[in-house]
C-alpha cells in the first residue's frame, strides 16, 4: 500500500492530503497491532517459562491439589468480603484523617498527624496482633472478622489520608474564594464544592489501594479468619504441600488483582472524562 | 463469617458422629449428659449431671451451658492432633478429645482457629472457651492460663535431615536446630522450659543454636525444599513420625529427649472458671479411666500416649 504512494511521488502527482492521513492512520494501526502481538507473545513465553520452572521442581502435586482446591478456593469470598469492607472503612478514616490534617485547630491537626505517623510507622502485622490480642486487655473484645477488617482499614486509612489531603489541596483556591463570594460557609464549601471534586480525583488512587488491600488481607489469617491464605497455609503445612497450595493461592491472588485492575481502569477512564479536551 | 460458622457447625456435627461411633465400645461416663449432643447436636439447656450446683453467675460454666456450645480453639496445622478434611471439617486426636468433652458437658462443640501464639498468650476475651490443643503445662503459661490435669503425654523427639548425615544426639552438638514458634521445644532448646515441678528435663546437645519457623512442620518442609539452614528439628514424636511417614528426608535421632504433659487450657482473664475446672478435671479423669482417651490415642497415633512415661 505504501509502495505505490511513494512511487507516485517523483512524478509530481503526490497523494492528496486525505490519502496521507489514511496511510498514517493505517501504519499506526498496524504498529499498534504489532505491539500487541509482541506483548502477547512475550507474556506467553514468560508465563510459560514460569510455569515450566515451577513444574520442574516436581513439588506441585496435581493429585493433591485436585482434592484440596475446592476447599482452598472456598476462602475467596472471605478474602473479597474483608477487602471490600476494609476499603470502605479505610475511606472513612481517610476522609476524617485528611480533614484533620488540613484543620487549623491545633488539637485536631495534632491528633490526625499522630494517627498518620503512628500507623504508617508500625508494621501492619503488629497492628493486627494488637487489635486482636491486646485490645481485650482494655475490655474491647472484637470478633475475628471485625478485628481483622478494623486493623486493615485503620492502617490503610492512614496511607489514604495523605491521598485525600492531596486531592483536597488540588482543588484550585479560586473555587474556595468563589464559594465564599457566594456566601457559603467554610463547612458548606468543603461539603458541596471541595469534597465532591476531591473524591473524583482520588478514586483511581483508592482503586490502587484496594488492589493492594486484596493481598494484605492475607495478614488477617493471623486472627483465624478462614480466607484464601489461611486455607492455603493450613492445608499446605499439615500435608507438607505448602509449595503446591501457596502456588495456587498466588495464582488466585494474581487473578483477583487482574480482575479488579480491569475494573479500576474503566473507573479511571470515566473519572477522567471531564479532563478530555474535545 | 457465615462461611466460617457453617464450617464449624458442619465440623462439629460430623465429629460428633465420629466420636459416637468411635467411642461406642466404651460406655460414656455420664450417659445422661451426653444424650442431647449425641442426637444430632440439639442445644441443651437442661442442667447436666455434672453441673448439679448452680453455676457462678457470669462464669465460664454458665456461659457454656447457656449458649449450649463449647467453643474450642484448635490449630489445624498440627496433624494428627488437628487437621482439615477436604470438606472443611476437622479431624484428629485433639478434635476427638474436644468433641468428647463437649459431649460429656451436654453441649455441642464449635472450633475456632486463632494463631497458636494468640492462644498461648492468654487474654482470649471470651472469644473461645477452652484450648484443647496439646498444650504443655509450663510455669510461664500458668501465669496466664489455668490447666486441667494432662489428658496425654508426648515424647519430644529430635530429628536430623538425611542430608546432614547425623544419626546421634551428640552429632547435633554445635549445630542449628529448628522448632515451631512459641513451642516448648524452642524453650527447651534455649534452656528456659520449666514445668514448675522441679523435674529435670535434661539438656540439649552442647553448643547448639536454635531457630524457629511459624509452625513445627515448617522445619522439615525446608529440607524437602532443599534448604539446609539447620540440621536438627525438635518436635513431638507424633509430628516427627508424621513427617517421616509423608516421605520427608529426615531420621529420628536418639531416644526422646523429654516428655510433655499436655492439658486443656482456660484463659485466666476470661469468665470465672472456679466451678468449671473441677468438672473439666473430672471429665478428663473419667476419660482416662474408662479407656476413651486410650482408644482415641490408638486411633490417631497407633500408640497409647495417655500414660506418663517418666
Amino acid at each position: 500500500m505504501v509502495a505505490p504512494l511513494a512511487a507516485r511521488g517523483p512524478l509530481g502527482l503526490g497523494p492528496g492530503p486525505e490519502a496521507i492521513v489514511r496511510a498514517v492512520a493505517a501504519s499506526r494501526r498496524s504498529a499498534r497491532l504489532r505491539f500487541r502481538l509482541v506483548f502477547l507473545a512475550t507474556w506467553i513465553v514468560l508465563v510459560g517459562g514460569i510455569v515450566l520452572l515451577i513444574g520442574s521442581t516436581g513439588r506441585v502435586d496435581l493429585d493433591f491439589l485436585n482434592t484440596w482446591t475446592p476447599l482452598i478456593l472456598g476462602g475467596i469470598p472471605i478474602t473479597i468480603a474483608v477487602s471490600v469492607t476494609a476499603i470502605v472503612f479505610a475511606t472513612m478514616f481517610a476522609i476524617l484523617g485528611a480533614l484533620g490534617r488540613l484543620s487549623r485547630v491545633a488539637p485536631i491537626y495534632a491528633a490526625a498527624t499522630l494517627y498518620v505517623s503512628l500507623v504508617r510507622g508500625t508494621p501492619l502485622i503488629v497492628q493486627v496482633f494488637f487489635v486482636f490480642s491486646a485490645l481485650p486487655e482494655f475490655g474491647i473484645v472484637l470478633p475475628a472478622f471485625i478485628a481483622g477488617t478494623f486493623a486493615l482499614s485503620f492502617n490503610y486509612g492512614a496511607y489514604m489520608t495523605e491521598i485525600f489531603r492531596a486531592g483536597i489541596q488540588a482543588i484550585p483556591r479560586g473555587q474556595i474564594e468563589a464559594a465564599a463570594s457566594l456566601g457559603m460557609t467554610e463547612r458548606h464549601t468543603m461539603r458541596r464544592i471541595i469534597l465532591p471534586q476531591a473524591i473524583r480525583i482520588v478514586i483511581p488512587a483508592i482503586g490502587n489501594e484496594f488492589i493492594a488491600m486484596i493481598k494484605d488481607s492475607a495478614l488477617v489469617s493471623f486472627v483465624g479468619l478462614h480466607e484464601l491464605f489461611w486455607f492455603a497455609r493450613t492445608v499446605g503445612t499439615s500435608h507438607f504441600q505448602a509449595f503446591s497450595t501457596l502456588t495456587l493461592a498466588a495464582l488466585v491472588y494474581w487473578a483477583l488483582t487482574i480482575f479488579f485492575s480491569l475494573f479500576q481502569e474503566r473507573l479511571e477512564k470515566r473519572m477522567a472524562a471531564s479532563d478530555v479536551r474535545l | 463469617m457465615s462461611i466460617r460458622g457453617r464450617f464449624a457447625i458442619l465440623g462439629s456435627m460430623a465429629l460428633i458422629a465420629v466420636a459416637c461411633s468411635g467411642g461406642a465400645s466404651t460406655p460414656p461416663a455420664s450417659v445422661a449428659a451426653s444424650q442431647p449432643a449425641a442426637t444430632g447436636g440439639t442445644e441443651s439447656t437442661a442442667p447436666t449431671a455434672s453441673a448439679s450446683a448452680a453455676p457462678i453467675a457470669g462464669g465460664l460454666l454458665e456461659k457454656i451451658l447457656k449458649s449450649g456450645k463449647l467453643v474450642v480453639s484448635t490449630d489445624p496445622k498440627y496433624p494428627p492432633q488437628s487437621e482439615l478434611e477436604p470438606d472443611g471439617t476437622y479431624k484428629g486426636f485433639d478434635i476427638d478429645v474436644a468433641t468428647e468433652i463437649a459431649k460429656r458437658l451436654g453441649v455441642t462443640v464449635e472450633f475456632v482457629t486463632p494463631d497458636w501464639t494468640a492462644i498461648t498468650a492468654g487474654g482470649w476475651g471470651g472469644r473461645w472457651d477452652v484450648s484443647v490443643g496439646s498444650m504443655t503445662i509450663t510455669v510461664d503459661r500458668k501465669k496466664v492460663l489455668d490447666f486441667s490435669p494432662p489428658y496425654y503425654y508426648t515424647p519430644a523427639q529430635m530429628a536430623a535431615s538425611t542430608h546432614s548425615g547425623i544419626t546421634t544426639l551428640d552429632g547435633l552438638a554445635g549445630k542449628t536446630i529448628c522448632s515451631g514458634e512459641g513451642t516448648t521445644y524452642d524453650q527447651w532448646l534455649n534452656g528456659t522450659l520449666d514445668y514448675g515441678t522441679g523435674q529435670d528435663l535434661g539438656k540439649p546437645p552442647a553448643g547448639i543454636k536454635s531457630t524457629t519457623l511459624p509452625t513445627d512442620t515448617d522445619c522439615p518442609d525446608q529440607w524437602k525444599s532443599k534448604r539446609f539452614d539447620f540440621d536438627g528439628w525438635l518436635s513431638s514424636i507424633t509430628t516427627v513420625d508424621g513427617a517421616i511417614k509423608a516421605g520427608l528426608p529426615l531420621v529420628k535421632v536418639g531416644d526422646p529427649v523429654f516428655y510433655e504433659p499436655l492439658a486443656v487450657a482456660v484463659d485466666k482473664k476470661g469468665p470465672a472458671d472456679t466451678d468449671f475446672m473441677p468438672i473439666l478435671s473430672k471429665i478428663i479423669a473419667d476419660m482416662h479411666s474408662d479407656g476413651t482417651l486410650t482408644a482415641f490415642s490408638q486411633k490417631s497415633f497407633s500408640a497409647d500416649y495417655t500414660v506418663a512415661a517418666k
